[in-house]
C-alpha cells in the first residue's frame, strides 16, 4: 500500500519529450519492470488511452502511474510518473504536470537529437526547480549519435550531459540504470510546512459512472473520503467520495498524504469545478493561498464549424457537450453562416487542438463537417474608443467604424540544422517575422523571431516542415497585441458574397492573396451547368476575378446491357458527394474550398 | 408488402453472354477473358447456356422471346456451328417471336469474318461489328487486333453474306484525337451505310488498363465539340439519334436495345449475365446474375443450379427506369412508366416537377422527355431519383 511508504522514499517525476521521442514506449517498458501490469494487461503504450493519441503518439491528456520498486539499497521506493502532453498547445497542462513533480527525464531520440519542443518544456522544468536527467533513448537504432546528441543536449539546453544514460526502451537496455537514478537523484518531496490540505490538481476528466475525476499532487494535508472540500479558484465545495491512486488500474486507498499523487472522486458533475492548476483545501480550514501557477485557460485559435447536413446539428450540439465534460480549453458557442448554415464558433488552445477536435467528432460521433479557416482573436478599437474582441471576420466591423486593429504577435523559437537557416530565415520573412536572436549551437541553429500569430495559424507548421525537409522544431509563446494595417479579404461567388470564406489579413499582402484565392476557388469549384464567377473584394473594391467555366455535357456514353448496378454505385457516389457541397446560390461549393483559405500554395 | 399493380404484358428479350476475347482491351470493363491456347470449349459453354435457358423457363412461362441479342467478349469467335446448336437449342425451348431481331457482335477480323455467312444461316438476323476506328494508329492505341481495312473487309463480307441490318460501331475522343480527325473517322463510316451506327465517347472505366495507365484524352471543350459535330454529320446523312450514343436510318433502331431501355423485361444466360424479369402475381420486379467466371458459370450450370433472383427494392424503380428511359431522345410516356414499374406517376411527379422547372424536362405532362439542355445533362438529372 503506497501510504506505508514514508515520504523521503516517494519520487515524482515526468518525462520531457518531442512526439516520437519514444516516451510511451519508454513509460510502458518502466511499468512492465515494476510489475505495475502483467504480460497479458500489458497492451501497448497504457498510457495513451484514446485512440487518436495512439495514432499520432501524442499524450492529449496527463495521466499518471504510482509503481512500487525495489532498488539496490534493497529498499522499497515509491515512484509516481506523471505523463505529460507533448505539444506546444498544451504548454499550461505541461507546466501543471512538472509543478506536481520534483524530477524530469529529458528523453532526447538518440539520432534525431533535440527539438524546440522538448527545450522549451525543459526550461519550464528547470525554472520550476526540477531535477532533470538526461536520458537518450533508442540507442540501439544503427542511427543513433549519443555523443552529438549529448553535446547538443550541453550546447541548446545548457545542462551537463555527461553522465546521460543510454537506453534503449525497445530492447529493455538501460531501464535497471534508469531506475536507480530515478531514486538517486530525484528528490524527495519537501516535508510540507504545516498540515493544512493543499492538492494540485493536474488534470481532470469525466468518467460516465464516477463523474469527474481529478488527478492531483497532494502538497500539504491529506485526502480522505467525506473530506469537504474547496475549490480555490471556483469556490465551490465538493465532499470527497473516493482517493486512490493508478497501479496504472484505479485502487483505492482511503487516504493521499502529502508528496503524493493519486486520484480524486468527489461527486463533480463538471469539469469547470475541477480546473486544472487549481487547488483543493479543507472547506473547514482552507489555506490562505492557493497554489501559485494557476491560470484561466484561454482559447487562441478560433473556426466555425458546421455540419454538411443541417439535419445534423442536434446531434452536433451534444457531440461538444459530451467533449467539453472532458476538455475544459475546449469552447463554443452558436454560430449562423449564411453559406453553410447553423454551426458552432470554436476555440482552441491551437492548431493541433482543433484537429483533434476535429477529428474526435467525425470520428467518434459520425459527423461530417465543414471547418472555416481558423483564425487568431484581433483586438479591435471602434470610434468611439470601445475594444472588441473579434474572433470571427464576418463580425468585424466596417472599416469606417474602426480606429485600429491589433493583432497578437508570439515569440517563436526555431531550432534547425545550419544547412537549412537560410529557407526557414525566408519563411519568417515572408510570414511578417522580425528576427530577434540568432544562436549558432554547434551544428543547430536557434532563431527567436516575433511573428503574427495569424501567419502562424494559417499554414507555418507545414511550410516550416517542408523547407526545413522535417528538420526544424518550432514552439511558440504569446507575446503581445500590436497595431498593424489589416482588412478584410471576402470573396464573392456568382456575385454572393461567402462569409465563411471571408480572411482578416494584412492590407499590402490584399492584392496577391487575393489572386490566389481566385485562382485557388477556381480549380477546387467543379464545372456547373453554368459559368461561376469568383471574385475577391476589399470592402466594394473588387480586387481579383476569376470564373469557372460551364460544363458543356453530363452523360454516360454508353448505358448497354442489364447490369445497371455499376452505374448506380457510380451515381450514387456522385450524389453523395454533391451532398457534401455546399449550395450558395446554384452555385455547389466543394467543402475543400473552406479550407483553402489555408492552403494556398507558393 | 408490395404495392406494384402491373396491368399489362411486358415485352420480353433474351441476353446471352460470350465471354472471350482474343485478348483484352485497354478500354474495355465488360466481363471478357482473354481466350486460352487451348482454344474455346464451345459445345460445353453451349450445353451450359442451354442449361441455363432450361432452367429459367418456368420463370417466363409461356412468354414470347421478341429479341436475341448476343454478347460479349467477342461472340463470333465461336463457331458457325456452335451458334446455330445454340439458337436451335433456344428454338426448342422458348417460343421465339418469328420476326425475332436476333443480333450478334463480331471483331472485324480476318478469321471472324470468313464466318458471317454461316452466321447468317443459322438465323443471325443483325450483326453489330466492333470498328471502333477507322484510323490503324488509334486502332493500334485502342489495343483492337484488326486494322482499318480489315474492318472495311469484314463489313463488305457482312453484306455479301446477305445482312440487311448491320451496326458499326465507332468511338470518339480517342488519345490525342483532333477534331478533324474525329470527323473524318465518321465520315468514313456514314459512307459505307450501314443501318445503324453507335457514336460512343471513350471513356475511362475503373478496373480497366486505360484507368491505372491513362493516356491523353480530349478535353471537355473537344470532346463535347465532337459530339456536337457527330450528332450534325449523322443527321444530315439521315441516321436518326434515338438515344445518346445510338443512331439509325430509318425503322432500323435496336429493338434488343430499345427494350432494356424501355425498362422491358429480359432473361440473361451466360458467365456474368444480368436479367431482369416483372412477377406481376407476385407484384415485384427481380434481377438475376450469373457467375461471371467462365469455368466457374459452367460448372454451376452443371450441376443444374439457378441464383435465386434478387428483388428490386421498390424505392429503386423510379431510378432504375430512368437511368435509361432518359437516354432515349423521344423520353417515355407517363404511362410507359406505371405499366413497367408498377408505381404511380404521383411517386415521381415531385422530381420531375423540379427537373421541368430547371429546364432540363420538355413541359409535356404525358410525355417525360429530355429538353436540348436536358439532353446534355442526364447524368445531372438521374440522381435525382435516388433515394439515398
Amino acid at each position: 500500500m503506497s501510504s506505508e511508504i514514508p515520504l523521503e522514499r516517494i519520487r515524482n517525476f515526468s518525462i520531457i519529450a518531442h512526439i516520437d521521442h519514444g516516451k510511451s514506449t519508454l513509460s510502458d517498458r518502466l511499468i512492465q519492470r515494476c510489475g505495475g501490469l502483467s504480460q497479458r494487461e500489458m497492451s501497448e503504450q497504457v498510457l495513451d488511452s484514446m485512440d487518436i493519441e495512439r495514432e499520432r503518439g501524442i499524450t492529449i491528456k496527463a495521466q499518471s502511474v504510482s509503481l512500487n520498486y525495489t532498488a539496490e539499497d534493497g529498499q522499497e521506493y515509491l515512484l509516481n510518473f506523471i505523463d505529460t502532453p507533448g505539444h506546444v498547445d498544451f504548454s499550461y497542462e505541461v507546466s501543471r504536470s512538472l509543478s506536481a513533480c520534483e524530477g524530469a527525464l529529458l528523453i532526447v531520440d538518440a539520432s534525431q537529437g533535440v527539438e524546440a519542443q522538448s527545450v522549451a518544456n525543459c526550461y519550464t522544468a528547470l525554472d520550476q526547480d526540477l531535477e532533470v536527467i538526461p536520458v537518450l533513448n533508442k540507442i540501439d537504432l544503427p542511427a543513433a549519435d549519443p555523443d552529438r546528441v549529448v553535446s547538443e543536449i550541453e550546447e541548446v539546453i545548457g545542462i551537463e550531459a555527461h553522465g546521460a544514460l543510454f537506453v534503449s526502451a525497445k530492447t529493455g537496455e538501460g531501464i535497471d540504470e534508469l531506475l536507480e537514478q530515478i531514486v538517486e537523484k530525484v528528490p524527495p518531496p519537501k516535508p510540507p510546512e504545516d498540515d493544512v490540505l493543499r492538492a494540485l490538481i493536474i488534470d481532470s476528466w469525466f468518467d460516465n459512472y464516477l463523474g469527474v475525476v481529478s488527478l492531483v499532487r497532494v502538497m500539504s494535508g491529506e485526502l480522505k473520503p467525506r473530506q469537504k472540500l474547496l475549490a480555490m479558484a471556483t469556490g465551490r465545495n465538493h465532499l470527497v467520495d473516493k482517493v486512490g491512486i493508478f497501479t496504472p488500474k484505479a485502487k483505492d486507498t482511503q487516504r493521499l498524504g502529502a508528496g503524493e499523487v493519486g486520484y480524486l472522486i468527489a461527486g463533480m458533475k463538471d469539469i469547470d469545478a475541477a480546473r486544472v492548476g487549481d487547488t483543493f483545501t479543507s472547506a473547514d480550514h482552507p489555506a490562505e493561498e492557493p497554489l501559485p501557477g494557476f491560470q484561466e485557460v484561454q482559447a487562441k485559435v478560433f473556426a466555425g464549424l458546421f455540419p454538411t447536413n443541417s439535419e445534423q446539428y442536434p446531434d452536433f450540439r451534444d457531440a461538444l457537450e459530451k467533449l467539453r465534460l472532458n476538455d475544459a480549453s475546449l469552447n463554443y458557442e452558436p454560430e449562423t453562416s449564411e453559406a453553410l448554415g447553423f454551426g458552432f464558433r470554436c476555440g482552441f488552445l491551437g492548431m493541433l487542438h482543433m484537429e483533434i477536435i476535429q477529428e474526435r467528432l467525425e470520428r467518434e460521433y459520425n459527423l461530417d463537417l465543414i471547418t472555416t479557416a481558423p483564425t487568431v482573436v484581433y483586438e479591435v478599437e471602434n470610434n468611439k474608443g470601445e475594444v472588441l474582441n473579434i474572433h470571427n471576420p464576418a463580425q468585424l466591423p466596417e472599416s469606417n467604424h474602426i480606429a485600429e486593429i491589433r493583432e497578437p504577435i508570439i515569440q517563436a523559437n526555431i531550432l534547425m540544422p545550419q544547412t537549412v537557416v537560410g529557407d526557414v530565415i525566408k519563411l519568417c520573412i515572408e510570414k511578417r517575422g522580425v528576427q530577434k536572436k540568432m544562436t549558432y549551437l554547434g551544428n543547430q541553429v536557434q532563431l527567436v523571431y516575433e511573428i503574427p500569430m495569424s501567419e502562424v495559424v494559417m499554414d507555418f507548421f507545414d511550410r516550416l516542415k517542408s523547407v526545413s525537409r522535417g528538420y526544424a522544431s518550432f514552439d511558440y509563446s504569446f507575446l503581445r497585441f500590436s497595431a498593424a494595417p489589416l482588412v478584410k479579404l471576402d470573396i464573392l461567388i456568382n456575385g454572393d458574397k461567402v462569409d465563411a470564406l471571408a480572411v482578416i489579413i494584412h492590407k499590402e499582402a490584399s492584392q496577391r492573396r487575393g489572386r490566389e484565392l481566385t485562382e485557388k476557388m477556381r480549380e477546387i469549384i467543379p464545372r456547373q451547368m453554368f459559368e461561376v464567377a469568383i471574385q475577391a473584394a476589399i470592402g466594394s473594391h473588387i480586387i481579383a476575378r476569376s470564373s469557372v467555366k460551364a460544363l458543356r455535357k453530363n452523360v454516360t456514353a454508353k448505358c448497354y446491357g442489364g447490369d445497371i448496378t455499376r452505374k448506380r454505385k457510380l451515381l450514387e457516389k456522385q450524389k453523395a458527394g454533391k451532398k457534401r457541397m455546399k449550395q450558395i446560390g446554384r452555385v455547389e461549393i466543394p467543402q475543400e474550398a473552406f479550407l483553402a483559405v489555408l492552403k494556398v500554395e507558393k | 408488402m408490395s404495392q406494384l399493380h402491373f396491368s399489362e404484358a411486358i415485352p420480353l428479350s433474351l441476353y446471352i453472354h460470350l465471354p472471350w476475347c482474343l485478348k483484352k482491351c485497354p478500354y474495355c470493363d465488360f466481363n471478357s477473358h482473354a481466350q486460352k491456347e487451348e482454344g474455346l470449349p464451345e459445345e460445353r459453354y453451349v450445353d451450359a447456356l442451354l442449361k441455363d435457358l432450361e432452367l429459367s423457363v418456368p420463370l417466363v412461362w409461356g412468354r414470347t422471346v421478341s429479341s436475341i441479342f448476343i454478347g460479349g467478349g467477342t461472340p463470333s469467335l465461336f463457331s458457325a456451328e456452335s451458334i446455330a446448336t445454340l439458337l436451335s437449342g433456344i428454338r426448342s425451348l422458348i417460343k421465339l417471336s418469328p420476326n425475332a431481331e436476333i443480333t450478334l457482335e463480331a471483331n472485324p477480323g480476318t478469321f471472324e469474318s470468313e464466318k458471317f455467312a454461316g452466321f447468317a444461316a443459322a438465323g443471325i438476323n443483325r450483326l453489330s461489328i466492333g470498328v471502333q476506328s477507322l484510323d490503324d494508329q488509334q486502332l493500334q492505341q485502342l489495343g483492337r487486333v484488326h486494322d482499318a481495312q480489315q474492318a472495311l473487309t469484314a463489313y463488305e463480307t457482312a453484306r455479301s453474306a446477305g445482312f440487311t441490318n448491320i451496326n458499326l460501331d465507332m468511338m470518339y475522343a480517342l488519345p490525342k484525337q483532333t477534331q478533324a480527325e474525329a470527323e473524318q473517322d465518321l465520315e468514313q463510316l456514314i459512307a459505307l451505310q450501314p443501318e445503324h451506327i453507335s457514336y460512343y465517347q471513350l471513356t475511362l472505366e475503373p478496373n480497366t488498363l486505360f484507368h491505372k495507365y491513362p493516356p491523353v484524352l480530349p478535353e471537355h471543350e473537344l470532346s463535347a465539340q465532337m459530339s456536337d459535330t457527330g450528332q450534325e454529320l449523322l443527321a444530315s446523312a439521315g441516321y436518326h439519334q434515338y438515344e445518346v450514343s445510338a443512331y439509325a436510318l430509318n425503322d432500323k433502331q435496336c429493338r434488343h436495345n430499345n427494350n432494356y431501355w424501355e425498362f422491358g423485361d429480359y432473361l440473361g444466360i451466360g458467365a456474368g449475365a444480368h436479367g431482369k424479369l416483372t412477377q406481376p402475381a407476385l407484384q415485384q420486379i427481380t434481377r438475376t446474375t450469373k457467375p461471371r467466371q467462365p469455368e466457374q458459370y459452367m460448372q454451376f450450370m452443371e450441376a443444374g443450379n439457378l441464383e435465386t433472383p434478387q428483388v428490386v427494392p421498390e424505392q429503386d424503380l423510379a431510378f432504375e427506369f430512368f437511368l435509361n428511359g432518359l437516354r432515349l431522345n423521344d423520353g417515355v410516356t407517363t404511362s410507359l412508366f406505371e405499366q413497367r414499374t408498377g408505381l404511380g406517376l404521383e411517386s415521381v411527379a415531385e422530381i420531375l416537377g423540379k427537373l421541368r422547372d430547371r429546364g432540363l424536362l420538355n413541359d409535356d405532362p404525358s410525355q417525360i422527355q429530355t429538353s436540348e439542355t436536358g439532353r446534355r445533362f442526364i447524368d445531372e438529372m438521374t440522381p435525382e431519383f435516388l433515394n439515398t
